[in-house]
């Protein structure tokens, strides 16, 4: 079946060379209409800023002056951020931190999602319960995790310590070595749901009467699965992986409010680490520059985003 | 000789005397000054309910009461360590002004203090700050020496320099200009439980006299009941921390620079001295040596260590009068057996002066907070009502309300305070109060830097940080944290 888009429309009376930019854009004055509020509002709130921060980044802001007696240093901001140890410290963090919550997360979330595509009794119930840890406020679930990992009287301490498990109550978020991975497994536990409705929702666009003759044909599950499900969820999990991905790049709540970055920076990652340069230290050109670095590496996400959405479409309309 | 004639003569005298009798109506100088070469519990409680203010009548010299006007105010308020009975002050006070003035339409915000710094900075790159702003006594000279505050004297409002402490003055003073008013001022003490004490072996009733007795002592409490010994506090961005590690840095006879001098210049950096170096291996043989502080140090604040002492988990800290009301607080809110437990704890709860170094210095971070006027062009709307502003700082600073606004936790801004009948009522309700006084002259104001923030809420507790988690060793800590010192006041 062939399902025929708005986009895929407009894609198609747009080739290229048929007619000249100014009629185009008549033929499509509508549509532009349409998306000129949105356009003017990311002008405002999306540009602007962008601009001030990339202008930024090329200034000395001391912590003992005001914004505007901001002295000009050319890329030494740059220069200075990828010279530190500290820059890479926290960008492996955020490697750690970004690879981690986005793998583990998306694969608990297919999983989870292949479950519960099945039909069993309870599933409405249990699908309800999985999606708690999204709905809940990134917030509050930061200070229960806090008390859940209490080195002192956290919950997870007093269990073990109550089983004769262990001897004292294991430490998580006080040390140096155990504090990104903790803070990583409350980052699934809040965002896989997130991977399981994305991946549930795929579930329902792979025809049935392919996964039924694939059986007649004698595949089994795990066959079914690799040569029919997934491949229709390519699209779909490269979306997925990218959102998450991002969201996780621009991480901020989790880690600020269980950590603060620590101990020893430990947990820092680039947002919470530009957090600490702009608003706890006003070095506001030095954080500018991070920014700078970091809206470079999310655009790269953005375009790869924007690619798996165009093939989406492609797909659609040659089908 | 100079010659004057009659009508000269008249008006001078007519000028001299309109002068003295509105010098003479001003509440400050109505009202002799505290003496603080005297000070002690037993003149504290000499003076309290010697005096009466009408708080309304003094404000409204400074700004008419039938006044019409409107007031943005951000301030430092109460936050979830502190005690229900502040909570009743500060809803008193903000209804009290309203109908002191019915026609100042006030817009006031409570911040925390550790998200109020942050937030003001960031309104003030907007030009969108309040007109007036209660900052911690930490944030005033950061905010002076830009210039987005305006000059602002005790005088200004009614008051003279001398009826607040010499210490918080330095705190609002920069490049000698007064840019603010303090309106509290505190010091700590150091609280044990008694019981604790005895079951592990030390005298219940005597508090450790050296910081290396706390290390000793919160060793052999948590060697012989497995609890932690000293509530140590090591959080970054966090203003405990500096509340609790700068008495110890400070006895063991180190600093930041020479802040504990008499006339600090700031020049020298001590952060990495033998005496400083000592302080913090003080802590680190607490915490990594002997294991005898709570493990949550790291990313716990003051407010986590209340619950511990509460449960009589924790034998001693460092901290406010308050605490006393917080742990009766948190007793009401307990059930069954814990409701108990608790009864026990506060039983047991002692107040001491905070222990001396090794050679016998003694120190505790002099705290509070100051109220400010901000310049017009840094406020939204590029106007401030300085006449609503003053009333408030008035009202606040008046020796009524800068008593009532720190019964708990803190004290009086206005050394007035000190003479109020709410003063004779606390000395006897709340207990211990006189220890906490009795540390007032120990008191060191942090550097009255503009840098002063980020040494003490980053730099130190870094310095904390690295050093406890074993990431650098004592030395390299230091010698790390002293660095950052000197990059900072070289401007980078």
């Amino acid at each position: 079946m062939t399902i025929v888009t708005g986009k895929t429309e407009a894609r198609r009376r747009l080739q290229p060379g048929k007619s000249g930019v100014l009629r185009k854009i008549w033929e499509h004055r509508a549509d532009y209409a349409y998306v000129l509020p949105a356009i003017a509002v990311m002008l405002v709130v999306i540009a602007y800023p962008i601009y001030y921060t990339i202008e930024l980044s090329f200034f000395n802001t001391p912590p003992g002056l005001q914004l505007r007696d901001k002295t000009f240093v050319g890329f030494n901001n740059y220069t200075a951020i990828l010279t530190s140890a500290v820059f890479w410290k926290v960008t492996w963090n955020t490697l750690i931190w970004t690879v981690g919550s986005t793998g583990i997360s998306f694969v608990l979330g297919f999983a989870a999602a292949l479950a519960l595509h099945r039909d069993f009794f309870g599933r409405g119930v249990l699908r309800a319960i999985l999606i708690i840890p999204w709905v809940i406020s990134a917030v509050a679930a930061s200070y229960i995790w806090k008390w859940i990992y209490h080195s002192d009287f956290g919950i997870i301490g007093a269990v073990l310590v109550g089983l004769g498990l262990a001897d004292r109550p294991p430490n998580f978020i006080d040390s140096v070595s155990t504090v990104l991975p903790s803070l990583i497994v409350v980052n699934i536990w809040r965002e896989f749901p997130f991977a399981m409705i994305m991946m549930m929702a795929g579930l329902q666009t792979v025809p049935d009467q392919l996964l039924r003759a694939a059986k007649v044909d004698g595949a089994n599950a795990w066959q079914r699965f690799w040569h029919v499900t997934f491949p229709h969820l390519r699209n779909v999990s490269t979306v997925t992986i990218l959102l998450l991905a991002v969201a996780n790049f621009n991480s901020f709540i989790i880690p600020w409010i269980m950590t603060g970055g620590g101990p020893s920076n430990a947990s820092h990652i680039w947002i919470t680490h530009i957090y600490e340069l702009a608003f706890g230290r006003q070095r506001w050109g030095v954080a500018s520059a991070y920014s700078v670095l970091l809206f470079i590496i999310l655009m790269t996400f953005g375009y790869f985003y924007v690619r798996a959405l165009s093939g989406n479409d492609r797909k659609d309309g040659s089908a | 000789m100079t010659r004057i004639t009659l009508g000269g003569a008249v008006l001078r005298g007519t000028v001299s005397t309109a002068l003295i009798a509105s010098l003479m109506s001003a509440p400050a100088l109505g009202a002799a000054p505290v003496d603080l070469s005297k000070w002690s519990p037993e003149y504290v409680r000499s003076i309290a309910g010697t005096q009466e203010f009408d708080t309304a009548a003094d404000c409204g010299k400074v700004t008419p009461l039938d006044y019409k006007g409107r007031l943005t105010f951000w301030y430092q308020g109460v936050f979830e360590g502190d005690p229900d009975l502040l909570r009743q002050y500060y809803k008193d006070f903000f209804e009290t002004f309203r109908k002191t003035y019915p026609n100042i339409q006030l817009e006031e915000q409570a911040l925390t203090y550790n998200d109020l710094l942050d937030k003001f900075r960031t309104a003030l790159l907007g030009n969108a700050a309040p007109m007036a702003v209660r900052l911690q006594i930490l944030g005033g000279t950061e905010f002076a020496s830009k210039g987005y505050l305006q000059p602002l004297k005790p005088e200004d409002v009614g008051y003279s320099a001398d009826d607040f402490w010499p210490g918080a003055m330095k705190a609002v003073t920069w490049d000698g200009v007064t840019y603010g008013i303090p309106t509290n001022n505190e010091t700590m003490a150091f609280i044990w439980n008694a019981d604790i004490f005895k079951r592990a072996g030390l005298d219940p009733d005597k508090a450790p006299a050296t910081w290396d007795d706390v290390v000793k002592y919160s060793k052999q409490i948590h060697d012989k009941l497995g609890i932690a010994g000293y509530g140590l506090v090591a959080r970054k961005n966090a203003g405990n921390t500096p509340y609790r590690f700068m008495p110890q840095l400070w006895a063991y006879g180190g600093g930041v620079f020479d802040e504990t001098s008499a006339n600090p210049t700031y020049q020298q950096i001590e952060l990495d001295s033998p005496q400083s170096k000592a302080a913090l291996q003080a802590s680190y043989d607490m915490y990594v040596r002997d294991k005898s502080v709570p493990v949550s140090a790291l990313t716990n604040q003051q407010a986590d260590n209340q619950p511990l002492f509460l449960a009589g988990q924790l034998g001693m800290m460092i901290s406010h009068p308050s605490d006393y009301n917080v742990m009766l607080d948190l007793q009401k809110k307990a059930t069954g057996t814990d409701k108990d437990k608790a009864q026990t704890v506060i039983d047991n709860m002692r107040y001491g002066l905070i222990p001396t170094g090794p050679d016998g210095k003694r120190a505790v971070v002099f705290g509070g907070s100051n109220i400010h006027i901000l310049k017009p062009e840094y406020v939204e709307g590029g106007k401030v009502d300085e006449p609503a502003a003053k009333a408030i700082i008035c009202m606040w600073t008046s020796p009524e309300w800068s008593l009532k606004m720190a019964y708990a936790g803190s004290n009086p801004g206005n050394l007035n305070g000190f003479k109020t009948k709410w003063m004779k009522e606390r000395l006897d309700s709340i207990k211990f109060l006189d220890v906490t006084t009795s540390m007032l002259p120990y008191g060191i104001p942090f550097p009255a830097l503009p840098q002063s923030p980020e040494i003490m809420n980053i730099i130190i507790p870094d310095m904390l940080q690295n050093a406890l988690t074993g990431a650098m060793t004592v030395d390299q800590a230091a010698d790390d944290a002293a660095k950052k010192v000197k990059d900072l006041m070289g401007g980078l």
